[in-house]
């Protein structure tokens, strides 16, 4: 067993992948042993989905090996990645919804009888046998869609453990799940761990890491942070190797708070937020957090008019907002920076000039209804100064840019609109680390000039350093607001309270 | 390396390139070739083909199709001679005797009309636009043969009808035998003229290129996404009444085929010109280049006298060039092409 043990299964070494501005992964080495269960960790853009997308062969790497099974492979793809062992449990498996658990374990594959009709008896019984080889016991006749999230995430491992999978890649497995089947869950799991599979696990939870992986490796800026067994290691270490204290940060000194720009009272949006009650005043930057999901960016898109917004009252600057598209926030003064910039943020194929200057081209329309060039360009390159955008010209394709100068071209096109209230949805996400100081300088001069300014991230460090207050989402509805100039604020308390602990609590463990 | 940068700028005006070679070609090729009878020959064709190509850009740039244009043409048309002429052979018409300044403002609110229906059924319909204009294409070519049972409209001999003929059939300027300037050619150079400004200098231009180069995020810019579709769709309709009523002056007497199998060349042209079938690229210029390009080959493999079986071979070969070149086009100036799309999916993916 110790032999097998310290055999790798998935052997990557320098894996270098680059996209347009982002260095997505820089020299990543990665193994997993077999019959190991391997935690993934780092936060958003980190660098693990990609690395995950490598070794799936969705991505092909720049540079670097891989070795599966003792096998060199250089021209990794799907089918070859599948074929050598490697297979992803998402957090959604696929299935037919409409069809029974048996036909969904065989799809593919549907045994034929006489005739070449498929025999329906055998797949039953295979199916419930192959099932419970597994220690899966299940009516197999039950259909795919009356399942629960934990039966369906268990089916499609032992579907891929059919299919002679040695390695199986859960992502966030348990975001979706109740307590009780998250341990139904990490049970399995272990026991197909003994029979020699191998797991890479990918989940934001912490406690969860110490219950079932044998092994963790925290990703950072696309690098390797760190790897250890999780016997010799503690959770404050994995969270100083996840946040990374010791990299460059904008502190923001200073602030002059004013009136209230945007209320918000009992807004309830049903799967999305209950009973919300916030006010964002002029020249103060609050932070939105919790998990995924939890209601911070449901609310900002929700306030945008880019989803519902549910039900409850919202004023802006004492009178009723009115919601429901991003055409009459914009007109009253609410600007929204997307958290998905190819998206929803940025068109690539544009010049950065008709992108800065899109929301305000009515401004821009003197004479005639043409547009004033020279009006324009002035407005551009003012904002490519100040905001330091590093462009070889305003005539420049945005998509050539780097993501943060990417991004630094979308708050020019919101800034220019003059807003009230700015709401910013992970505004550092994929960007390198000099951009995120200069796009946090950004927000602080924002707000300083009087806008009312909310920051919806998972970056808890950068809504320390920049945040006048943060308040913490947990399952939608807000659970603890901290106040820089009154709460003691650390990554650990609030990292607590986004795991949906209670004052009480944090007060008994500190 | 330094090379690869001047690649898509020369891709975007390679059309301008080919179209010198080609007008050369043609000179060496034929003694009458380069003769003031010919060119405005080459232009007078030109000139439908180019009003309905402007209409077609509007479409494209969206990320949009309309291919329905060349019904709405044959229709229009159909239309406004049947408004007009007596019902009595050998015209043929709908007896109204509608006056002719009339029938024009009418057809002209007819193309809208279409174009709007299209445009609601793409936009509030939530309907394939693709599909939505082929069905369109076919249904208003059954109207027009249902309609007339096959019979053509004709408005010859017929004087009221002059006016209604004027566009297509005048001269700007004439002196006989030596030049002569259409009126439909420089009324098809004023359209292009009115659609770069709206292209390039005017807000709802802009937006339209926005909408095209990423719909999701030009609405989260603040446009009104689906009320600039439906309104490109009124522009393609106009502009193919537009047409239809210059082509009418220029046949007098209107087939049920009348537009058929226009809307392939329009396609090339805007694509040979450079306009991107996935939206948001483009200019009018260049679009004026596909047309008088595709004019300037047809009349010269007619001038050659190649055999009406080639020459629709040498078309199709024209529009695979012209996609051809569209997907260098794209190729080239996304340098990063295939990683492109995944880091894409990275950034959304919020699980990373």
């Amino acid at each position: 067993m110790d032999d097998a043990v310290s055999t790798p299964v998935v052997d990557m070494v320098d894996i270098v992948k680059v996209f347009p501005g982002v260095r997505a992964l820089d020299s990543v080495s990665f193994s997993v042993k077999s019959g190991q269960i391997h935690a993934l960790l780092g936060k958003n853009g980190a660098g693990k989905s990609t690395l995950m997308h490598v070794l799936t062969g969705l991505y092909t790497p720049d540079s670097g090996s891989i070795r599966i099974r003792g096998t060199q492979y250089e021209n990794l793809n799907t089918a070859r990645a599948k074929e050598a062992g490697i297979a992803l449990v998402a957090q959604h498996a696929k299935f037919v919804p409409g069809l029974s658990i048996a036909e969904n374990v065989y799809s593919g594959m549907l045994p034929v009888g006489q005739f070449g009709f498929v025999d329906w008896k055998k797949m039953k019984r295979d199916a419930s046998d192959r099932l419970g080889q597994f220690d899966i016991d299940i009516d197999v006749t039950r259909l795919m869609e009356e399942t629960t999230v934990a039966e369906r995430q268990m089916i499609e491992i032992a579907r891929a453990l059919f299919a002679d999978a040695s390695v199986i890649i859960l992502d966030e497995p348990t975001a979706p799940l109740p307590k009780h089947d998250v341990a139904k869950l990490f049970e399995f799991v272990r026991r197909q761990r003994e029979r020699g599979a191998s797991f890479i696990y990918i989940s934001h939870y912490l406690e969860e890491i110490f219950e079932v992986a044998d092994h963790v490796t925290v990703m950072r800026n696309g690098t390797v942070a760190g790897s250890s067994p999780v016997k010799d290691i503690t959770q404050p270490e994995l969270i100083r190797l996840i946040s990374g204290a010791d990299v460059e940060r904008y502190k923001r000194e200073g602030s002059s708070i004013g009136g209230a720009v945007l209320e918000v009272k009992g807004l309830t949006r049903p799967g999305a937020y209950s009973e919300v009650n916030l006010t964002f005043h002029g020249g103060e930057v609050v932070g939105l957090t919790g998990l995924e999901g939890s209601g911070p960016g449901e609310l900002a898109r929700g306030l945008f008019g880019l989803e519902t917004l549910g039900e409850g009252k919202v004023t802006l600057n004492s009178v009723p907002y009115r919601h429901g598209s991003p055409i009459a926030a914009l007109q009253q003064g609410l600007a929204y920076l997307p958290r998905d910039r190819h998206g929803l943020g940025i068109i690539g194929i544009r010049s950065v000039r008709d992108n800065v200057s899109l929301s305000v081209l009515e401004r821009l329309e003197p004479l005639f209804g043409l547009i004033n060039s020279a009006k324009e360009k002035k407005l551009v390159q003012d904002y490519i100064d100040v905001l330091g955008i590093k462009t070889p010209s305003m005539s420049t394709a945005v998509e050539n840019l780097s993501g943060g100068n990417q991004q630094k071209v979308v708050v020019a096109k919101l800034a220019a609109t003059e807003p009230k209230m700015l709401i910013l949805d992970e505004p550092t996400q994929g960007v390198d680390v000099q951009a995120k100081v200069e796009l946090l300088r950004i927000v602080d001069d924002l707000s300083k000039r009087g806008v009312a300014v909310a920051v919806v991230s998972d970056e808890l460090s950068e809504l320390m350093d920049i945040c006048d207050r943060i308040v913490v989402f947990y399952r939608g509805t807000i659970i603890r607001e901290f106040r820089k100039d009154r709460d003691k604020i650390t990554t650990a308390i609030l990292l607590a309270a986004i795991e949906g602990e209670t004052v009480e609590t944090i007060n008994a463990g500190v | 390396m330094q090379a690869s940068k001047y690649i898509p700028t020369l891709l975007d005006h390679l059309i301008w390139v080919i179209l010198v070679v080609v007008f050369v070609f043609f000179v060496f090729q034929s003694p009458v070739f380069l003769t003031s009878t010919n060119i405005t020959n080459i232009l007078t064709a030109a000139a439908v083909l180019g009003i309905l190509v402007v209409g077609q850009t509007f479409v494209l740039i969206t990320g949009n199709f309309d291919l329905s244009s060349e019904s709405t043409l044959g229709v229009t048309a159909l239309f406004g001679m049947f408004l007009i002429v007596p019902a009595t052979p050998p015209y043929w018409g709908g007896g109204i005797m509608l006056n002719p300044y009339l029938a024009i403002i009418t057809i002209l609110l007819t193309g809208a009309l279409i174009g709007y229906v299209v445009g609601f059924l793409i936009t509030v319909g939530k309907m394939n636009n693709f599909i939505v204009t082929l069905a369109m294409l076919l249904i208003l070519r059954g109207l027009m043969m249902a309609f007339t049972q096959g019979k053509p409209i004709s408005g010859l001999n017929f004087e009221p009808a002059d006016v209604y003929f004027w566009l297509g059939h005048e001269a700007l300027f004439e002196i006989p035998d030596v030049a002569r300037i259409p009126l439909a050619v420089v009324a098809t150079a004023a359209v292009f003229g009115v659609g770069h400004i709206i292209l390039n200098h005017r807000r709802f231009g802009r937006e339209l290129y926005a909408i095209g180069g990423n719909r999701n995020a030009a609405i989260a810019s603040g446009i009104d996404a689906d009320r600039r579709i439906r309104q490109v769709y009124v522009m393609s309709g106009v502009l193919a009444a537009l047409a239809g009523w210059m082509l009418a002056g220029r046949v007098g007497s209107i087939q049920v085929n009348l537009g058929d199998g226009y809307i392939f060349t329009v396609m090339a042209a805007a694509v040979i010109g450079g306009i991107s079938l996935q939206g948001g690229r483009g200019t009018m210029l260049g679009a004026l280049g596909g047309v008088l390009l595709l004019s300037t080959i047809d009349r010269g493999l007619n001038l050659m006298r190649v055999s009406v079986f080639w020459v629709k071979v040498i078309q199709g070969l024209i529009i695979m060039l012209a996609m051809f070149i569209d997907a260098q086009r794209v190729r080239y100036r996304t340098p990063h092409a295939k990683a492109s799309v995944p880091s894409a999916a990275e950034t959304s993916n919020k699980t990373a």
